[in-house]
């Protein structure tokens, strides 16, 4: 079902990014833009806090969304590739979370082009990931008497999965940036200098467009193999998992991340290595960068685009040899840190309350409906 | 793969389609006498070789065929507790605790169905089941398999047993399978008695197995080499207490419930164990287990499908004074009442009861291989 729908959505997006290729590439301030807020209700806002950094929404109830998704690290986690559910490793680099409630497609791969209720449903249920099985979730739910009410409150009655998926998503939309340098249009000379780069003759925006720095397309920009993914067993085994839930071909073999082939199915190959464009807003929050978070710095990444990208057949055309100054190395770098706003780490984005552990005994739980 | 789940509350349509599964006639003549336990059944497509059960005893005890790799088979089987778990609910994965009492992996390969209610045909389909099910072992059949194939020994071992060129999941249950067929036990001083070895049984062992087929009537049900008729009854044994005094056994309670499908309205009301109505759904089903066999209990404390009794004179009182009380009163066997036993009586047939079990089955745990990286074929 989920495979389908990937499907579609590349179609679309093929064809738009034919179109645009073509089109005027966006210039001026005002076509990035702060990125929008997104009116939220309050009640339900509270709630997908809550659920957010409660650990007993996974499977043995050890980790969190807020484990991978840290608050002090631009709800990333600062690490090349992430953890996973105990057990596992990851074999991807933990993207931000904030302003991905504006996103179009969500995962490195793009592999959900819905709505953040599967993309949280995705991340609960995943085995590498939460490992969680709803029902014993819900019934979790309803042992903390704080849930009751607090689901009550956000008009979905009594605690339930379909409640969850609902109040997370909402609480997400609250990750919007806000307040950077950019935005306030305070830009120092050198900062200005990068985004005259950028906008200019190093052609980002040509995919990192719009208020978020991101076209939400795929493109194959030859970001180089993390070689860790395949000398942990620990991460490769997630990545057969994954591989061979998601239909990928003699995926024993492969060492390679194929990216949003996944969702395309090029017969010939020529999606694999394709990913989705990140958002370039909280980088100063939220290295290592890439899929695979093989660049640990920002400058390590600009060396990379000056080169031209990196060594892959399928390698998008935009990409070539910039030939960049040391100072314009320097101001794109400046350019991208004057992206990052206020971190979001103030009581309305992290949930304060110690979050229990254990449960409440029902005392009367002969007399008390189930 | 994503954990299953459901959107709506209650599925309107029961999963199992329902069974008559009869008692059998009342009238101690029509059941077959206790006898010498035989070699279990082998099923064709799976036949024991030393290799394979040599697999299986390694993956019986390797916890990587679980979620958080953690939780082995062994870790609810275990045999410093009679291949079972000593407590009345069974330890669960972490963070939950399991509704039922952990049955011992002994013999289960001659049952026909496995589980307190049945629910599994054979243990090649019990054993993925328990490494599933989420308050067991909460794997997924493709972290599991990957896992497996991580294992250069696991690698090696499937290619020779079964031909994989990498690990399939089901070929590790059919290992565990196998190796559970190794579990057996033939040669209790009851089948010792019973294949003509007269002194096996004590002067007091006897008179608790004329009290067994006789007076108490034991034999109605526990019948047959394995001391179990297989069928399904309700003796009236309680609900477990820890269900009104432990948080996290009200959670798996109501989780049983709802992910078996029971309807809206049995959901918000049940307090107890519905046993083989889940299967069935038959109203007349409820609170009816499996006959359980007698054989290795000596090592399987506490009893019954909740560990509702904690030693083997408990159990004979409890039968004695007629079985007990649950909610399912209106489906109580008739063949549950009084039986008027002194205590001498008791004490004999508890003695007797002990002759179901010989010495202790135990192994060394195999040391488990680790992972290593795969190398790459491109090199
Ligand atoms: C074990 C670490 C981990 C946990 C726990 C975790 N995530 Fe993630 N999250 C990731 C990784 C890694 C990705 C990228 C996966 C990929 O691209 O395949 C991701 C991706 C996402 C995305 C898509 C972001 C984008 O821009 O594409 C969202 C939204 C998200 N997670 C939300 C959540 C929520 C909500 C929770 C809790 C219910 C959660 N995550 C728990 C690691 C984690
Ligand atoms: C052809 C489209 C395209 C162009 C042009 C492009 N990018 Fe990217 N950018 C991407 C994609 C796709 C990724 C993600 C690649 C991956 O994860 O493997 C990315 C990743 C990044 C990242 C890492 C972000 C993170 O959170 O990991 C940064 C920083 C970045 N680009 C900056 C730039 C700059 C600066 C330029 C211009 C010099 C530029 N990009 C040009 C498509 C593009
Ligand atoms: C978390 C504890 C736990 C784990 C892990 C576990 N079991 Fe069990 N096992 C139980 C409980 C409890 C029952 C009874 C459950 C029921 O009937 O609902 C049971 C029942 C069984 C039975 C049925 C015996 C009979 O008499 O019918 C077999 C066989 C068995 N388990 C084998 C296994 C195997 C093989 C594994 C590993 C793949 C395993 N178990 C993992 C707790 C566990
Ligand atoms: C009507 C059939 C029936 C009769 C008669 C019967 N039993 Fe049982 N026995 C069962 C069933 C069914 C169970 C499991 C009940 C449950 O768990 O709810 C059981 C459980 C047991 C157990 C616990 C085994 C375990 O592994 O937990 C013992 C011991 C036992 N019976 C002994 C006896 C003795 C001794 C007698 C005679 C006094 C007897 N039974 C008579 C059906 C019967």
């Amino acid at each position: 079902m989920i495979r389908i729908e990937f499907r579609g959505l590349l179609k679309i997006g093929v064809t738009a990014a034919v179109g645009m290729m073509a089109a005027l590439v966006p210039g001026a301030a005002e076509d990035f833009g702060p990125v929008p807020q997104i009116e939220t209700n309050a009640a339900q806002v509270e709630l997908g806090r809550r659920l957010f950094f409660d650990k007993r929404l996974s499977g043995d109830a050890a980790i969190s969304c807020a484990s991978c998704h840290d608050p002090a690290r631009g709800f990333a986690d600062g690490l090349p590739l992430s953890a996973a559910y105990p057990g596992s490793l990851g074999f991807r680099n933990t993207p931000t979370l904030i302003n991905t409630a504006h996103r179009a497609a969500w995962f490195h791969d793009g592999r959900l082009g819905s709505n953040l209720n599967d993309v949280t449903r995705e991340m609960i249920t995943e085995d590498y990931m939460m490992n969680m099985d709803m029902r014993l979730m819900q019934e979790r739910f309803k042992q903390d008497p704080v849930y009751v009410e607090m689901f009550e409150a956000a008009g979905y009655g009594e605690p339930s999965n379909g409640g969850a998926r609902k109040a997370i998503p909402e609480f997400l939309k609250t990750l919007i940036s806000r307040n950077s340098a950019f935005d306030r249009g305070e830009l120092s000379p050198s900062e200005q200098s990068g985004f005259t780069i950028f906008a200019g003759v190093a052609g980002c925006g040509t995919c990192h467009s719009g208020p978020r720095f991101t076209d939400d397309r795929v493109y194959n920009t030859g970001v180089p193999d993390n070689p860790e993914i395949w000398r942990n067993p620990m991460r490769h085994t997630t990545f057969v998992a994954y591989a061979m839930f998601m239909g990928i071909e003699n995926f024993m073999n492969i060492r390679r991340d194929p990216g949003a082939h996944v969702r395309g199915h090029a017969a010939d190959g020529s999606d694999v290595g394709t990913f989705l464009t990140p958002t370039l807003r909280e980088l100063t929050h939220t290295g290592p960068y890439m899929h695979n978070g093989v660049f640990a710095t920002l400058e390590e990444v600009i060396d990379f685009y000056d080169a031209g990208g990196g060594d892959d057949p399928n390698k998008d055309r935009r990409l070539m040899p910039l030939g960049l100054s040391k100072q314009q190395r320097t101001d794109l770098v400046a350019f991208l840190r004057a992206l990052s706003g206020d971190p979001l780490t103030g009581p309305e984005f992290v949930w304060q309350d110690p979050i229990p552990t254990e449960y409440d005994v029902i005392d009367d739980w002969r007399e008390t409906p189930n | 793969m994503l954990k299953g789940h459901k959107e709506t509350l209650i599925s309107a349509v029961a999963l199992v389609v329902a069974l008559p599964l009869f008692a059998a006639p009342a009238g101690a003549d029509n059941n077959p006498p206790l006898a010498p336990l035989g070699d279990p059944p082998i099923p064709a497509d799976n036949p024991q070789t030393p290799e394979k059960i040599e697999l299986g005893r390694m993956l019986f005890f390797d916890p990587r065929l679980g979620g958080d790799a953690s939780t082995a088979c062994s870790s609810c089987h275990n045999q410093e507790q009679g291949w079972g778990f000593s407590d009345d609910l069974s330890r669960g994965y972490p963070g939950t605790v399991h509704w039922r009492n952990s049955q011992t992996v002994i013999n289960s390969a001659y049952y026909g169905k496995l589980f307190w209610v049945g629910a599994a045909s054979s243990l090649e389909r019990q054993a993925p089941s328990a490494a599933k099910g989420a308050v067991a072992g909460n794997g997924e059949n493709d972290v599991m398999e990957a896992r497996l194939a991580f294992i250069p020994e696991y690698r090696e071992a499937f290619r020779s047993v079964f031909g994989d060129e990498w690990p399939k999941i089901g070929n590790a249950w059919r290992a565990i399978a196998s190796f559970e067929r190794t579990l057996v036990q033939t040669d209790t001083p009851l089948d010792r008695y019973l294949r003509g070895e007269e002194e096996a049984l004590s002067e007091q062992q006897l008179r608790g197995k004329a009290l067994f087929e006789g007076k108490a009537n034991c034999i109605e049900c526990h019948n047959g080499p394995m001391a179990t008729d297989e069928r399904y009854y309700n003796i009236g044994v309680p609900p477990a207490p820890r269900w009104e005094e432990d948080a996290l056994a009200q959670i798996t309670f109501r989780y049983e419930q709802y992910a078996k499908g029971v309807t809206e309205e049995l959901y918000r009301f049940i307090k107890d164990d519905a046993g083989l109505y889940y299967r069935t759904k038959q109203k007349e089903d409820m609170g009816k287990f499996r006959t359980p066999s007698l054989r290795y209990t000596l090592y399987t404390a506490p009893y019954m499908h909740n560990g509702a009794l904690w030693d083997l004179t408990e159990v004979v009182e409890f039968y004695n004074n007629g079985g007990g009380e649950n909610e399912f009163g209106h489906n109580l066997s008739p063949l549950i009442r009084p039986l008027g036993l002194n205590d001498d009586e008791i004490e004999d047939l508890v003695a007797f009861l002990e002759a179901f079990s010989g010495p202790e089955i135990r192994m060394t745990v195999p040391e488990l291989p680790a992972y290593q990286p795969l190398p790459d074929p491109a090199e």
